[in-house]
């Protein structure tokens, strides 16, 4: 006959579980995700970086997508040109990272971005954190891009292109170089 | 006129009465004395009054002369100049009334909540000097600050506090700080700053070491046995820093022990702590429990005082629990019990393999398979679909229960795949065939149900 112990810890709890709570918190999330963004906003509208123009009047009809339009900075390999970025929030923002692509006709040919305008930077999902915000993550892109010494694309964009989901952040990325 | 004079009339009443009832109440403080000979009274004071008319009414009452007497208070020995009311006496404080051994040589008010009486010239001539760390900030700040705790009971939330002063040795709180804390380390770690114990009995006296704890400052003293919890990372926001979040300045906030200093408001403190929960994303400390770290992921932050999350509601704290008690269990090789409705934790020898939960539902079950308890090797899934309920241990309430539960069951084994580390029932609805289990944190590949590999990235990562 087996010994055996039990230590019982908690009572019984009775199964459907925590849904009061849940239209609460989700009602929450609603009000620290509009009153952040609007926030972010204006201070973007109001002192934005060098380079960098949001789309005001598409942002306020639908504050969860913003368009968010870069050029490349002076006497870097993508002076002159323009860009145009994609801001997509979820309901947990900005506990959870914004989704950012590229979109539009000109996507940067860079190291870290593939044709489909997805980017490989580690601030977008691992090291998100709530203290970041869109202003910063322009700020990182701008400074990636301009520290680019040779325009090429990844070297598995093809592959990449061909399986990856449309949400960036469902990639598991490797952040295998960060000198590009 | 008459009107006037009507008017003028009520007003001079209504003020009368205003002033008699105000009277009434500023001189209802009830106290109990305590002596260091084992002796209490029971006397009503007025705030208006000094300490010495306080000793003149205690010591012909404790069988003493009022020069002999010290009144000690929260740690320091009240000189006879300050007033009642500024000591942050609640109704039912009790006062130390001890015969003096010495003489009195540094007058200073006592340590209070009212952080303004904090030897506070002293502490900003320093803070001239150098520069100061976060813990002494507050108490520069000259408007009324407070400390904030749980109070269990009877607040059952978060309420401001009151710090108090007690023997380590001889619990007594008739001593005297030989210096003031100058930090929250000094507060909440024991051995940090001697006093003077004025208790006769007290085996460690008279030098002795001060402990302190906290009192919670919004319902009636219910004796010196009450006590809150502190939590200390709740702060007034003296600085006027904006939540990390929203970017709103609240008062008060939670500051992280991170290097930084990461500051949220309570709010958003809550929202960061129920959307990690609902992804199970805290970190098991071993330590310090269940608990999360600065959401910008900062390191050294991990909130050490998990009563901070007595800040969520009765619900999620409901779900801290339960994640929390889930958690340890597996972490020392326990097992949830797998009856539906039930889960109990159930912490077992390694070699055991017949599992009771004795506790909880009472139901029998094998460890391997957590399937009912059976005799010799375990089913695999397709034989336990065969032979349905028959394998499980027959208890006439599961039996009764299973027709219903049936159609579930069915629903949950055609949808699901057990997690190959925990066997937790995981459904996939969408997205890769990376799959990471919520519950035991094991990456594992929804085709070939075995750890994630590279392999399983190259041959069907995206299906």
């Amino acid at each position: 006959m087996p010994t055996y112990l039990t230590i019982y810890l908690l009572p019984t709890l009775a199964e459907p579980l925590f849904h009061c709570s849940t239209k609460l918190y989700v009602n929450q999330l609603r009000v620290l995700l509009t009153k952040r963004l609007q926030k972010e906003l204006l201070s973007l509208i109001k002192d934005p970086p060098p380079g960098v123009l949001v789309d005001s009047e598409k942002a306020e009809q639908n504050l969860s997508i913003w368009t968010i339009y870069m050029k490349g900075a002076d006497e870097t390999l993508f002076a002159g040109e323009e860009f145009q970025l994609q801001f997509k929030f979820s309901p947990k923002y900005p506990f959870d990272s914004p989704e950012v692509t590229f979109i539009g006709p000109n996507i940067p040919v860079h190291p870290h971005v593939y044709s489909n305008g997805h980017i490989c930077l580690s601030i977008l999902t691992e090291d998100w954190s709530p203290a970041l915000s869109v202003q910063s993550v322009c700020l990182s892109i701008i400074s990636m891009l301009s520290s680019c010494k040779e325009k090429k694309r990844p070297s598995d964009n093809a592959f990449y292109v061909k399986t990856c989901s449309k949400n960036p952040k469902k990639t598991k990325w490797w952040y295998h170089d960060d000198t590009v | 006129m008459s009107l006037l004079s009507i008017l003028f009339d009520f007003f001079q009443s209504v003020f009368h009465l205003i002033w008699f009832s105000r009277n009434s109440i500023t001189n209802s403080l009830s106290i109990y004395v305590k002596s260091n000979t084992g002796n209490t009274v029971s006397v009503d004071l007025d705030p208006k009054w000094d300490i010495k008319n306080v000793k003149e009414v205690v010591a012909p009452r404790l069988g003493l002369e009022p020069e002999e007497v010290k009144i000690i208070f929260a740690g320091k020995e009240l000189p006879d100049s300050v007033l009642l009311e500024e000591c942050d006496l609640g109704q039912q404080s009790i006062l130390h009334a001890v015969k003096s051994r010495k003489k009195l040589v540094s007058e200073s008010k006592p340590l209070c909540e009212t952080l303004l009486d904090f030897s506070l010239s002293e502490i900003s001539e320093r803070a001239e000097e150098e520069e100061t760390t976060l813990d002494d900030d507050e108490k520069i700040i000259p408007e009324k600050a407070h400390f904030y705790v749980y109070c269990a009971s009877p607040c059952k939330g978060m309420r401001t506090g009151k710090l108090r002063v007690r023997c380590a040795n001889c619990k007594s709180g008739a001593i005297t700080v030989d210096r003031d804390p100058q930090s929250w380390a000094d507060v909440l770690e024991s051995e940090r700053i001697s006093g003077h114990c004025e208790e006769e009995t007290c085996s460690s006296g008279p030098i002795s070491w001060v402990e302190f704890y906290f009192k919670c400052a919004e319902h009636t003293s219910q004796g010196e046995m009450d006590q809150a919890v502190p939590l200390y990372l709740i702060r007034p926001n003296s600085q006027h820093v904006p939540c990390l979040a929203c970017g709103d300045v609240s008062d008060p906030v939670l500051v992280f022990s991170c290097s930084v200093g990461h500051v949220t408001c309570l709010e958003c403190f809550n929202l960061y702590c129920v959307s990690r929960l609902r992804e199970r994303q805290f970190t098991m400390d071993e330590t310090h429990g269940y608990t999360l770290p600065c959401p910008a992921g900062c390191e050294d932050s991990l909130i050490k005082e998990i009563h901070h999350f007595h800040l969520l509601n009765d619900e999620h704290y409901a779900m801290y629990q339960r994640f929390g008690m889930e958690e340890y269990v597996l972490k020392n090789g326990g097992v949830l019990c797998p009856q539906p409705g039930c889960g109990a934790g159930i912490l077992v020898e390694p070699d055991c393999t017949r599992i009771t939960c004795a506790g909880g539902c009472g139901y029998v079950f094998c460890r391997n398979c957590l399937q009912g308890y059976h005799i010799g090797e375990c089913e695999t899934v397709e034989e336990i679909e065969k032979t349905g309920t028959s394998s499980y241990a027959v208890n006439p309430e599961c039996v009764s229960q299973a027709r219903w539960d049936e159609a579930s069951k069915v629903a949950i084994k055609v949808t699901t795949k057990p997690c190959p580390k925990c066997r937790t029932a995981t459904e996939r609805d969408g997205g890769c065939m990376h799959m990471l289990c919520t519950r035991c944190a094991f990456q594992w590949c929804w085709v070939c149900q075995i750890e994630w590999n590279r392999d399983c990235m190259g041959r069907h990562w995206f299906g």
